[in-house]
């Protein structure tokens, strides 16, 4: 039986809007699995990027749980919610949301000096971390305004990493990078779930979707549907025809 | 037109905060602004308004003696002297005197008039202010109206060596003698009193001449002269006189003193305020660079976007002047009853025009001045550069504190950089710190020399202070001093004398005269070469001597009684007294030019003694030879409390207001830092920083530039601020001021400075918690 990571229960979010509620999330219930690299797909406005903050405890719903590994996560307080984001999330944005008042690599540390004092051992990590989405010595030194937008978002992705978290959360990673360097960010994704690393990300781009091997379809604030590709292959366009015909399905 | 109050208007509207507490500083500082205008300009004008409403005298000289000789000498004097336009003289009683007043005694040379000669001369007339049903008694300058002494009371007032007691019948105002600090103190009686006291003959019959001149500029050269003039004929006389310059300064001490402060402040203040709209339009032009790009690619030229700043915080300035203006209205009754309880002088608020159209003006000018050289950067941005908000993809900026190699925690070393990315805030800081330190050394200066102990204050002020001073006639001061060496209570005694002398060619001089200064207490008096020692030596008042360009070693000519000397400077004295024109003589060196004809001798009294049972002893043991007995501390107490008590509003004021402008200067930073790092905690958060980490950061990013400019500022202010004290009381003949600095207080105060700037940034910066990851990453 799969490990669940993440378990929601009658998730609701609502905005309010000028007075106008706006139900963004209505009553999902879902579940997340250690291991999977989870794709939620959706049209623009669909909720995608909602669900996704309420699960990592970015954001808090509006009614129903989120349950990580059986502890209630939204009702936590915004601090322990802070706690709770540190030792088990890893965070990977459109727009990366490096700070461009820091080194490449100051951005890496920053995170990782929050779970982990020693810095030595941190340092390894973070060396090895960087070269396994190679990044130079050189452009760790570097700001985030003198970098490419790919190598800005492979540093996102070490940053995300830093802390060995438990579930690594991805909004619409390649969103703001060209076909080329979107490509090697989403190797970069597949390589670390192929060691066992869980990944939940989101998108509207198929052929991000691709890489997951568990898609769920968002539409109007509900999970229409769900299918399970199984492991990503390079060229299975058996895998990629499934997966067409999944989408086709939900109206896309 | 309605563009740029479009534009302002928006700019507004998206910075309330901000706009909100540059209001607050520019109305601080118009209201003080306003406050020092209007003391500095109408105040003092309205001391001429009396004199002129009064045709108060130019020059007042009281000559005890009352013959027909010297009336007739005088009378020719006077009306062949082309300077003087008119003159009077009527009959008199003058002699050395005192009475309880708050809390201490006043004392001095009083000149008793009858109430209709005081009430209609032509020349130097009194008005009444208050009167009650009482027909015989004393009316007294309306200076010394306090909850003892009111109308319906009795006065108990000692003349020489004795001491009568009058009811009081009212108060009245006199321009040139309704002051202790006059020279000469007018009391009025009523006929019956006046006739008793002639009778009595406690007080001896005196003329007093009442000059007003073509020229007042020469009301202080005159008055010498015609002392000189008297005291040529008619050597052995005592005289008492004051002129239009030593009244005018004497009676508004505290005002100057009050203008000064506030004139300082107003500017600091305007000073901070400057800075933190500079600070706010630089952050302006940075976080709406992409807006900017926007305007400038529609068509907005750059002109207009810096002429929308400049009509937006002209105009917040002008709204905040006249408010703060208006608001320096509410005050100025407390300021003025402050300011009345020392002139002496009454004083009718009214609308002032002018001061406050100043202090619009300058507010205005100053900021619009500011506005445009900050906003000057706007001009050169392309609006390409701007649309990518003002990135430049070539960066050579470092890596400060790298958390590779940072030995700090980690939410130090995230602080440190934040520090040192905002280098405008930590000008700000710095700059509001470093005036703050200023400020707060200044009310520590003034709490330990003024408000703890006034000792330092009045040695500037006064000059010599002791226990207890004693006049004797000159026959009897051979008892007095076996008297004294027996008397085990004395600890120290020395002659201490003031008489006027001339310097030849010069003006006239108020000397001090001294059997041996090795035994004054108030060692600052010569702050530059030595005290007299020999009989051909003298010290001048610095202010003279660079009048007249006199340096140590010179020699000048002085005359008294008709002989003349020659001296040799050997130091420079600074007290206040007398416009800056007194010097210092030894007994034999006054002697050489004329004779003493009464002693004071200063006495320092064993701790514990009953300084007035021992005046009263010397009265009693020496009866008919003693002029008078002064219980100095009493004295100092009387004229003290007025300055006290300026003084600890002055303090009070300066550390409430010191307060505020921290936590607005702060209030404007954290609220701008906030802004500015909306995004950047937004993305610390979402990676798992909690809010009090965030909080505990912005707090501790502004301490490097809080606590170094506070230390650095305190330290500064500590060696300078008695150089600054030195030129702000240049104008009163203070060259150099030697204030204890209290290292204590200006310590504490100090670390409250920081401790209430960090707790205010703590609070300021809650507002992070508030917010979730999301929406701070949202930029919402």
């Amino acid at each position: 039986m799969a490990d669940i990571l993440l378990k929601t229960e009658k998730l609701c979010k609502t905005f309010s809007n000028g007075g106008a509620q706006q139900h963004i999330l209505k009553n999902i219930d879902l579940e997340l699995y250690r291991g999977d690299f989870t794709v939620i797909m959706g049209a623009s406005g669909a909720g995608k990027s909602t669900l996704l903050y309420a699960l990592s405890g970015m954001d808090t719903p509006s009614l129903g749980t989120v349950n990580f590994k059986n502890q209630i996560i939204s009702d936590l307080s915004q601090d322990k919610l802070a706690l709770f984001r540190r030792r088990h999330c890893g965070f990977v944005f459109q727009q990366i949301y490096l700070i461009d008042g820091m080194s490449v690599m100051d951005n890496v540390l920053c995170a990782g000096l929050l779970v982990n004092k020693d810095k030595k051992a941190l340092l390894k990590k973070a060396k090895e971390l960087f070269a396994a989405v190679d990044i130079s010595d050189e452009t760790q030194k570097k700001f985030p305004t003198q970098i490419s937008g790919g190598e800005a978002q492979r540093a996102g992705i070490v940053r995300a990493l830093i802390n060995s978290p438990e579930i690594l959360f991805a909004d619409e990673p390649t969103g703001a990078l060209n076909s080329k360097t979107g490509l090697d960010v989403l190797d970069t994704l597949t390589k670390f779930n192929e060691q066992g690393q869980s990944v939940v990300m989101v998108t509207h781009d198929m052929r991000s979707a691709r890489r997951g091997n568990r898609i769920l379809y968002l539409k109007d604030g509900i999970i229409l549907g769900e299918c399970d590709l199984g492991r990503y292959c390079r060229g299975d366009t058996a895998r990629h025809k499934k997966l067409a015909d999944f989408l086709q399905s939900m109206g896309w | 037109m309605g563009k740029l109050f479009l534009i302002a208007r928006s700019n507004m509207r998206r910075a309330k905060g901000q706009t909100a507490a540059i209001v607050v500083l520019i109305l601080i500082a118009a209201l003080m602004l306003n406050l020092w205008l209007m003391l500095s300009t109408d105040y003092h004008a309205n001391f001429d308004r009396y004199h002129d409403k009064l045709n108060a005298e130019h020059i007042t000289i009281a000559a005890d003696i009352d013959t027909d000789e010297f009336y007739d000498h005088i009378s020719n004097t006077l009306k062949n002297d082309k300077r003087i336009s008119e003159f009077r003289l009527d009959d008199c009683m003058h002699m050395f005197g005192s009475f309880p007043y708050n809390g201490g005694v006043v004392n001095g040379e009083f000149l008793f008039l009858d109430k209709e000669t005081a009430l209609s001369r032509s020349i130097g007339r009194s008005e009444l202010v208050e009167y009650g049903d009482v027909t015989s008694g004393v009316y007294l300058p309306m200076l010394y109206k306090t909850d003892e002494i009111k109308t319906g009371n009795f006065v108990e007032i000692s003349i020489g060596a004795h001491s009568v007691k009058y009811t009081v019948c009212g108060f009245f105002n006199s321009v040139m003698m309704g002051s202790h600090n006059c020279a000469i103190t007018q009391l009025i009686l009523t006929q019956d009193k006046y006739d008793e006291l002639a009778d009595l003959g406690y007080a001896p019959k005196a003329a007093l001449c009442s000059i007003r001149l073509n020229d007042v500029s020469q009301n202080s050269n005159a008055e010498s002269e015609l002392k000189g003039i008297i005291s040529t004929r008619f050597p052995d006389i005592r005289i008492a006189s004051n002129c239009y310059d030593i009244v005018f300064q004497s009676r508004y001490i505290a005002q100057g003193i009050c203008s000064v402060i506030l004139c300082v402040m107003a500017f600091l203040v305007l000073l901070i305020a400057l800075v933190v709209i500079v600070s706010n339009i630089i952050n302006y032009v940075q976080v709406n660079m992409k807006n900017i790009g926007a305007m400038k690619a529609i068509g907005y030229a750059s002109g207009q976007l810096v002429g929308s700043l400049l009509f937006q915080f002209t105009v917040l300035t002008l709204l905040a002047a006249v408010v703060g203006g208006g608001l320096s209205y509410c005050l100025f009754p407390a300021l003025n009853a402050m300011m009345i309880s020392q002139t002496g002088i009454p004083y009718t608020i009214r609308f002032l025009p002018l001061p406050i159209a100043a202090s619009i003006a300058v507010l205005c000018g100053a900021v619009a001045l500011f506005v445009w050289l900050a906003a000057r950067k706007i001009k050169p941005v392309e609006s390409i550069t701007a649309l990518r908000s003002g990135i430049q993809t070539h960066n050579f900026k470092r890596n400060r504190v790298p958390l590779e190699t940072a030995k700090t925690p980690l939410d130090v070393s995230l602080a440190l950089k934040t520090t040192f990315s905002g280098i405008k805030h930590n000008l700000t800081v710095c700059v509001t710190m470093l005036v703050l330190s200023l400020i707060v050394v200044f009310s520590g200066l003034m709490t330990e020399n003024v408000i703890a102990d006034m000792t330092p204050f009045l040695n500037l002020i006064v000059g010599e202070t002791a226990d207890s001073c004693v006049n004797v006639q000159i026959e009897t001061e051979e008892d007095f001093l076996r008297m004294m060496r027996d008397d085990s209570r004395v600890e120290k005694i020395y002659l201490y004398n003031s008489l006027n002398i001339s310097h030849s060619g010069g003006a006239e001089l108020m000397a001090t005269i001294c059997d041996d200064f090795s035994k004054v207490n108030n060692r600052n008096v010569v702050f530059k070469g030595r005290f007299p020692k020999y009989d051909n030596e003298i010290a001048v008042a610095a202010k003279y001597a660079k009048e007249k360009g006199f340096d140590i070693g010179n020699e000048i000519e002085i005359t008294a009684n008709g002989n003349t000397q020659k001296y040799i400077i050997s130091g420079f004295t600074q007290i206040t007294n007398n416009l800056g024109r007194d010097c210092l003589l030894t007994r034999k060196g006054y002697e050489r030019i004329g004779t003493l004809t009464n002693v004071s001798y200063y006495i320092d009294l064993a701790d514990g003694t009953d300084i007035d049972g021992f005046n009263s002893g010397i009265k009693n043991d020496l009866s008919g030879s003693v002029n008078a007995t002064i219980n100095i501390n009493e004295t100092i107490q009387s004229v003290a409390g007025v300055y006290v008590s300026l003084m600890t509003v002055i303090v009070l004021a300066i550390l409430i207001l010191s307060a505020i402008i921290i936590t607005f200067v702060l209030y404007l930073l954290v609220r701008t830092m906030l802004n500015n790092k909306k995004h950047d905690y937004g993305i610390l958060k979402s990676l798992g920083f909690t809010s009090k980490q965030l909080i505990l950061q912005t707090a501790l990013s502004f301490m490097p530039a809080v606590v170094l400019s506070t230390i650095v500022g305190l330290i500064i202010s500590c060696i300078a601020i008695n150089p600054l004290m030195s030129l702000f009381l240049s104008t009163i003949g203070i060259v150099k001021c030697t204030f204890d600095i209290p290292v204590a207080f200006v310590a504490v105060v100090g670390i409250v400075l920081i401790l209430l700037s960090f707790g205010t940034t703590c609070l300021l910066s809650l507002k992070v918690k508030k917010i979730a990851p999301r929406t701070l990453l949202a930029g919402e």
